[in-house]
């Protein structure tokens, strides 16, 4: 595939705030919620929108400052998305922060009142960890290997102070090992604090998955779980415990086929960003689709989903379909074709998994096997690229989703 | 969104591809009767790949030609069309295309008819090899290696277990050694079929050498390509419990790490 994304220049991104955005729950995830504004009314940027019927303490805050359009629920108070207009010169909601310097309880409950909170990632089952949660390591990732991923480094740098008090707070947070994952020795210099200890990973993709590096040096275990948190959220935690302020923008990057996208581009956005907005002055004519994501692992979205840096933009396929009446039957009624264990599946799991008998767990569905082959540290986007390789049907992804649902299920935690 | 290429198919496409240098060499000193033979046992395999393609929605798969190119070439000969006809409808009906068709199946089909023809009609002579097809096996798993679909770690194993007899220096080695490197090409390093851990790969590789080495010194009176297709059979019957083996070992080393 012809893809755009040379031109992705790390230094000063361009602010580009989309005029819509939304907040919307992340991909499989419930939010019951309690709505704290109504529509129409004027919201501060960072400021607590929806407050989680299960979990009083846990808010989700305003991307940006504006006017409520629509707040969207399904049955049971379930949120579907809350979409906002951008207002220019809106005001920002400033948070007391003064305690939290000295105090845990305190500094939880700030970042979740924050929203903040909501960038951490627990596995086993990838799901926003509990107010009172206490993990036995959290990974910090500082690299990104999926293609054209935007590059933490530079923003690193350039935001030291801010990220040393970020991974202060963290070492404040719980007892747990925390551990920095950067993809060479040179990528972030700056001094960490004690107990943090640095992971060198590799530039190549998959090296830099999170679940790999959790799988090789702690794995997730039900009565262990394991954070990840992308280490600019822990910059914006750091500048939030400074100031008050939520962070307004993260870095993205906007890339994607050479047929669909004129160049690649990365920019500062506000979260949950609408991505046809972001993506339409770069656009070629034609068809297209937007995805929230790399195209490996990436789903196709109109807001940027909860934790991605990435949009990527792809030719829609209007192709009819030209195929033998017969081909098309059997390929209805057969059983799909089994992976073979070549060279590309060994290197889609970096090397690190068994990756023959991973896939064959998977597939029977046995979930004695996938735990004690380690699949607990894994989540979707850790077999994006075997799904991407292989073409398998049914996806990986969807096939390691079901079974963690279904180890959730079974341990009661759901 | 989108789909690489590393499906069933296009394995089996360059495993086809792979195994042409080899092929054609054999093709060209065989003349009409390997062309016969070959033609026999593509057509017979073909027609069960398309009996269970209609009877049973399995897509047939390039690889049942991969399969017939090895029976064709290791076959005993002298078999006439009935029998060899048996054999290779046994093969590739009851290794292969019963468990589901190639990628779900236990032992290499090709290995399966092999043997059981060599078992069944003992009598019949097996063939042998000149020297340019041997040669010209190493090529097909420099290809094979290079593609990544067939194992370095089990062709390395092979290699290093035969050649360490070999410069040990027995001459019955000697008389062995090209046929089972021909094998090896051949049936061996099917990725399927064989171990698919890299420990159990390299246990795989070695476990082939090591019967090719026991064979050339205990069995009196066998034919070099029946030595080597026994060996390749029991190593792939031994194949899954080495991988057992390995994860086994895998599992225990992290637990010892991880607690």
């Amino acid at each position: 595939m012809p893809r755009v994304g040379s031109s992705l220049t790390p230094e000063a991104p361009a602010l580009h705030i989309t005029d819509e955005a939304a907040i919307t729950p992340a991909h499989g995830e419930e939010l019951r919620v309690e709505a704290l504004v109504s529509d129409g009314e004027s919201v501060a940027q960072g400021q607590p929108l929806l407050r989680l019927r299960a979990m009083p303490d846990m808010y989700l805050t305003a991307p940006m400052a504006g006017r409520v359009a629509k707040i969207e629920l399904r049955p049971g108070h379930r949120l579907s998305q809350m979409v906002l207009f951008h207002e220019a010169g809106g005001d920002r909601y400033a948070y007391d922060v003064s305690l939290a310097g000295a105090d845990a309880d305190e500094l939880r409950r700030v970042l979740q009142m924050s929203g903040l909170w909501r960038q951490f990632r627990s596995r086993p089952f990838g799901r926003v960890p509990k107010p009172g949660a206490i993990p036995a390591a959290i990974f910090v990732i500082a690299t990104d290997s999926r293609p054209d991923a935007p590059d933490p480094a530079p923003q690193l740098t350039h935001r030291e102070a801010e990220f040393s008090r970020g991974l202060d707070a963290l070492a404040r947070l719980s007892e747990a090992r925390i551990f920095l994952c950067q993809a060479e020795a040179s990528s972030y210099t700056g001094a960490l604090p004690a107990g943090v200890s640095r992971v060198i990973t590799g530039k190549v993709h998959p090296n830099g998955l999170s679940g790999l590096m959790i799988h090789r040096h702690m794995p997730a275990r039900v009565e262990a779980p394991v954070w990840d948190i992308h280490a600019e959220d822990v910059a914006d935690i750091g500048s939030f415990l400074e100031t008050g302020y939520v962070p307004a923008t993260r870095v993205v990057s906007i890339s994607g086929s050479g047929d669909a996208l004129r160049e690649a581009k990365l920019v500062q956005c506000q979260p949950g960003a609408d991505l046809r907005g972001l993506s339409q002055p770069l656009l070629r004519p034609g068809p297209h689709v937007v995805v929230s994501g790399s195209f490996l692992d990436g789903r196709p979205a109109h807001w940027l989903s909860l934790r991605d840096r990435q949009v990527t933009v792809l030719t829609r396929d209007t192709a009819t379909n030209n195929r033998h009446w017969f081909n098309e039957a059997l390929d209805h009624v057969s059983r799909r074709a089994p992976i073979i264990p070549t060279a590309a599946l060994d290197l889609a799991f970096g090397g690190v998994l068994p990756a023959a008998a991973l896939v064959r767990v998977l597939a029977s569905g046995d979930v004695e096997g996938f735990t004690r082959l380690g699949g607990l540290s894994l989540l979707e986007e850790d077999l994006a690229l075997a799904d991407y390789a292989t073409g398998a049907r049914p996806r990986l992804m969807t096939q390691v989703r079901a079974i963690l649902d279904r180890i959730e299920e079974e341990e009661g935690v759901a | 969104m989108r789909r690489g290429m590393w499906d069933r198919e296009m394995v089996a496409a360059l495993l086809l591809m792979a195994s042409m240098p080899m092929v054609l060499t054999w093709l060209w000193f065989g003349g009409v009767e390997a062309i016969g033979r070959l033609a026999l046992t593509l057509i017979i395999s073909g027609l069960w790949h398309m009996v269970f393609m209609l009877a049973r929605a399995q897509p047939p798969s390039l690889a049942g030609a991969l399969s017939a190119i090895a029976v064709a070439m290791l076959a005993p000969e002298d078999l006439g069309l009935i029998r060899l006809a048996l054999g290779v409808s046994f093969g590739t009906v009851a290794a292969e295309l019963v468990f589901g068709g190639w990628g779900r199946n236990v032992l290499n089909p090709a290995t399966v008819t092999i043997a059981f023809l060599g078992f069944g009609f003992p009598a019949e002579p097996w063939p042998e090899f000149v020297a340019p097809v041997i040669w010209a096996a190493l090529p097909a798993l420099g290809i094979g290696a290079m593609f990544g679909i067939l194992s370095m770690r089990v062709i390395f194993a092979a290699f290093v277990a035969l050649g360490i007899a070999y410069f040990g220096g027995d001459p019955a080695i000697s008389v062995i050694l090209p046929t089972a490197v021909l094998v090896l090409a051949l049936l061996v390093t099917d990725p399927v079929a064989g171990a698919s851990t890299s420990l159990g790969r390299w246990l795989y590789g070695a476990a082939y050498g090591g019967f090719v080495i026991l064979f050339a010194y205990e069995w009196e009176g066998a034919a070099p390509v029946q030595m080597a297709v026994s060996a390749a059979f029991l190593a792939s019957l031994f194949a899954p419990l080495f991988d057992e083996a390995a994860l086994a070992l895998w599992v225990r080393r992290r637990r010892k790490r991880h607690g």
